[in-house]
């Protein structure tokens, strides 16, 4: 049976419905329908492509997918892209393009041709991370110093380790090495812009310091982990969450600048930085 | 004695009935447009979209106001059964009992509307393929009139159904969806007629507003949004309309009975952001149209956005009043429109009597005598993008607002927020092509607010401030009110003189989208709140 055969789709389907229920909607649940993949058009046979061309994908993704995906593939009526070629595979993502997705806003698309679609896919791609820079060190080396710098204190990877800061499990899919430096060297002026947030039209700075001090003039510093307009909840030092009615604080005040991690600019050495990024870079989970 | 039983047994039952007299039921005539005419005078109902003919979504009820709103608790909450792709956006409309809303995509439900028991539902059947580019996939309500309940559905038909058992008394089959036309705006039923604009403007559709009669069907009238060409207005979209269009009509529209005037905002042209090959104003998109109610022929039409590059719909439910301006009454229209400014018109013969940012905008410098934009250089969409406030889903967005005759204030929920326009290719033969796109700046700078206005300058009195851009509804009482919400859920009173917070409930859901009504059973007003994927009704004990 060729790749893209009926059992083949009919998990990647799955896997799609999964992955776009987990970012927040959009599907509709006759995807999930046994007779869904019935309706997928027949499948081509392999076909020997060219290695995606990144500009003409952009040029194309912004003639064809920017009405519903933004411009930047964050999202606008349809869902967000990043990170959707790294979990559904190129291939998926390609037919998805030309097909469409029954029963949802995704139109399929003739005129879009197998290469075309490896192009949009590739620079689909290519948002995940930072443009791409030789990773020089050893990650051997760099499981070592991760181990040693005290960095399992407040991350945590593959379900090992602190719960305060990011969880680092996929973060080699998810920053380049230039960005993990700048994030290692200088991470209060690096905090993350994430995609989607909680606040409409994201990029809401992640983990970023507030002090909240009540009536009484209790004052409390911590990250926000959550926030909407009535309310907010900071997480300490210690990992401890405080949750506030902001009608019921004196005074709510953002800190920029301020993290609670340390820079590790001088405490480790050039060769030992190195090693730390080329282990984090080896830092894939899937989603 | 078998018999005496029987008749004191029937005695019980008429008295039972007499006492629940509040129990849902419908009138034999079900509802007239007398009362349609006179809804201010019903508030115990929610007659239709905007509550009134003036779309002024303000209620006459004080059971709840402002020393007792603290007390306000949820009375029920309704989930519809299938949870669709978009959230609820249904306003709802109550009578007699019974609430009608609709859940996505085109599902009609009616409620007990002082329990929230579902008494009935109908769905659709849709095509498996749906073309939605540019529509969310929901609805955002229904019309009722004698005993039938109209709604516009996503593959674009429109349907009436008994009010009492929701079965399908016709279907009228009004465009192709395969060309892009769907429908999710509320109908707007006047004598004998249901009016209905339609969704898809963000393709190369051509707009238009239609009339049925509301007993069979029937299309009486279409008042088309773009000229075709050669008929006047054409001369505003270049030699070849080949590929461009748009000029949606997909939200609510209101009407004056004593002009007998329907006013009905339209979207932008297509495609969206590369105006290149629509030299001129493109005609009559991001208008208001006043069309006669008898035949659709236009009267006037006011255009707030001449050559739309941004995607700033003018389909925001045009709100009507009446006010002294300069020692004279005037019959005034006011929209607080997608591109950032306030509008007051005379509505009519559709002349500008003020306008003034309500949000920070930075494309145009202001409006000239006759309400058209003085452009700032450089605001069109390049390759490379151009920055400007207000983002694409605009200063406000569909949601409705409110107008108070108490405080003479117009309440609207704003968004500041600006964006990178970028201008793509002029022509792709692709669905959904726009020409175009947008990076939308969120992050801690962007904000959302409740602001109110006064109603005739557009001078802001107050705003109450909220952490995200909202796309909300207000609703205004004569409690002294103004029930809004934030885009993360939070659904809250503010004094409608001050902007003072009152009370607020976390509801949840991460859209806050649709059009809060409000009514009253048995001595209880109730508010409803509609998020994500419930409606919830709010009392007081």
């Amino acid at each position: 049976m060729p790749r893209g055969g009926r059992l083949i789709r009919i998990e990647q389907f799955l896997r799609l419905a999964a992955l776009l229920a987990a970012y927040g909607a959009f599907i509709s649940f006759s995807l999930l329908a046994p007779g869904a993949a019935a309706q997928a058009p027949p499948a081509t046979p392999p076909a020997k492509l060219s290695p995606p061309d990144l500009e003409a994908g952009k040029a194309l993704f912004q003639q064809n997918c920017v009405n519903c995906h933004g411009l930047d593939a964050t999202g606008e009526e349809g869902p967000s892209l990043h990170g959707i070629p790294a979990a559904l595979g190129d291939t998926a993502v390609a037919n998805i393009i030309r097909r469409g997705i029954p029963g949802t806003g995704m139109p399929s698309s003739y005129t879009i041709t197998e290469q075309d679609a490896a192009n949009i896919v590739g620079w689909l791609r290519s948002l995940d991370s930072a443009p791409a820079a030789a990773v020089v060190g050893d990650p051997k080396k760099g499981e070592a110093v991760y181990a040693s710098s005290g960095c399992s204190a407040c991350h945590m990877i593959d379900g090992v380790g602190g719960n305060i800061g990011p969880d680092l499990s996929r973060i080699g899919a998810q920053r380049g090495p230039v960005n993990l430096k700048a994030r290692l060297t200088d991470p209060a002026s690096n905090l993350p812009k994430p995609v989607g947030g909680f606040v409409s039209g994201g990029g809401v700075t992640e983990y970023l310091m507030f002090r909240a001090v009540e009536k009484d003039g209790h004052a409390t510093e911590g990250m926000r982990v959550a926030e909407d307009s009535f309310s907010i909840v900071l997480k300490d030092a210690q990992g401890k969450l405080h949750g506030f009615r902001k009608p019921d604080l004196a005074k709510l005040e953002k800190e920029p600048g301020k993290s609670f991690m340390p820079s590790f600019k001088d405490t480790l050495s050039a060769t030992q930085m190195d090693d730390l990024i080329a282990y984090l870079s080896t830092l894939r989970a899937a989603q | 004695m078998k018999n005496r039983a029987i008749a004191s047994l029937a005695t019980v039952i008429v008295i039972a009935f007499a006492l629940a007299s509040a129990a849902p039921r419908l009138t034999a005539q079900g509802v007239t447009y007398d009362q349609l005419l006179h809804a201010d005078q019903t508030p115990q109902d929610w007659l239709m979209y905007g509550g009134n003919y003036s779309s002024q979504r303000f209620s006459r009820l004080a059971l709840i106001n402002r020393e007792n709103v603290h007390l306000l608790k949820p009375a029920w909450i309704y989930q519809p059964a299938h949870l669709g792709e978009a959230p609820v956006e249904a306003s709802a409309v109550v009578t007699g009992g019974i609430m009608y809303i609709t859940e996505p995509p085109s599902t009609v439900t009616a409620l007990d509307a002082r329990l929230g028991t579902k008494i009935w539902s109908w769905t659709p059947k849709l095509p498996e393929k749906l073309y939605t580019i540019g529509v969310h996939r929901s609805n955002r309500g229904v019309a009722v009139y004698g005993n039938t309940v109209y709604v516009g559905t996503l593959d674009a038909h429109l349907v009436a159904l008994d009010a009492a058992t929701g079965q399908v008394r016709w279907n009228t089959h009004v465009d192709d969806n395969g060309k892009g036309y769907a429908m999710t705006a509320a109908p707007r039923v006047i004598n004998g007629k249901v009016i209905v604009g339609i969704s898809g403007g963000d393709v190369d559709i051509r707009g238009y507003i239609d009339a049925y009669d509301a007993k069979t069907g029937k299309r009486l009238w279409r008042s088309f949004t773009i000229p075709a060409p050669g008929e006047p207005g054409s001369e505003t979209w270049g030699k070849d309309m080949t590929g461009i269009g748009g000029g949606g009509t997909w939200g609510t529209g209101s009407y004056d009975p004593e002009l007998s005037l329907l006013y009905w905002g339209t979207g932008n042209p297509a495609p969206d952001y590369n105006g290149s090959l629509r030299p001129g104003d493109n005609l009559y998109t991001n208008c208001v149209l006043a069309l006669d109610a008898d035949t659709g022929k236009m009267k006037w039409y006011f255009q707030f956005t001449p050559h739309d590059t941004h995607d700033w719909d003018s389909i925001q439910v045009p709100v009507l009043f009446d006010a002294t301006v300069g020692g004279k009454p005037r019959k005034l229209l006011a929209v607080a429109n997608r591109n950032g400014f306030y509008y007051v018109l005379d509505r009519t013969n559709g002349q500008f009597v003020a306008g003034t940012p309500f949000v920070t905008e930075t494309w145009a410098k202001g409006l000239d005598k006759n309400g058209r934009p003085i452009l700032n250089a450089d605001t069109e969409p390049t390759p490379k993008g151009t920055l400007n406030f207000p983002d694409g889903h605009g200063g406000t967005n569909w949601n409705s607002p409110s107008y108070s005759p108490l405080t003479k204030m117009f309440y609207v929920s704003s968004r500041e927020i600006s964006a990178y326009t970028v201008s793509g290719k002029d022509r792709v033969d692709f669905p959904g092509f726009g020409g175009g796109g947008r990076i939308t700046l969120g992050g801690d700078d962007a904000y959302g607010a409740v602001r109110a206005l006064d109603a005739v300058t557009g001078k802001r009195i107050w705003e109450y401030k909220l952490l995200a851009p909202t796309e909300v509804s207000t609703l205004s009482t004569a409690g002294g009110l103004v029930f809004s919400a934030s885009d993360e859920g939070n659904f809250f009173a503010l004094d409608a003189s001050t902007g003072k917070l009152l009370w607020d409930f976390k509801v949840g859901g991460s859209e806050t989208g649709a059009n809060f009504v409000t009514y009253e059973l048995r001595g209880k007003q109730y508010v409803i709140a509609a998020s994500g994927n419930a409606f919830v009704a709010f009392s007081l004990p």
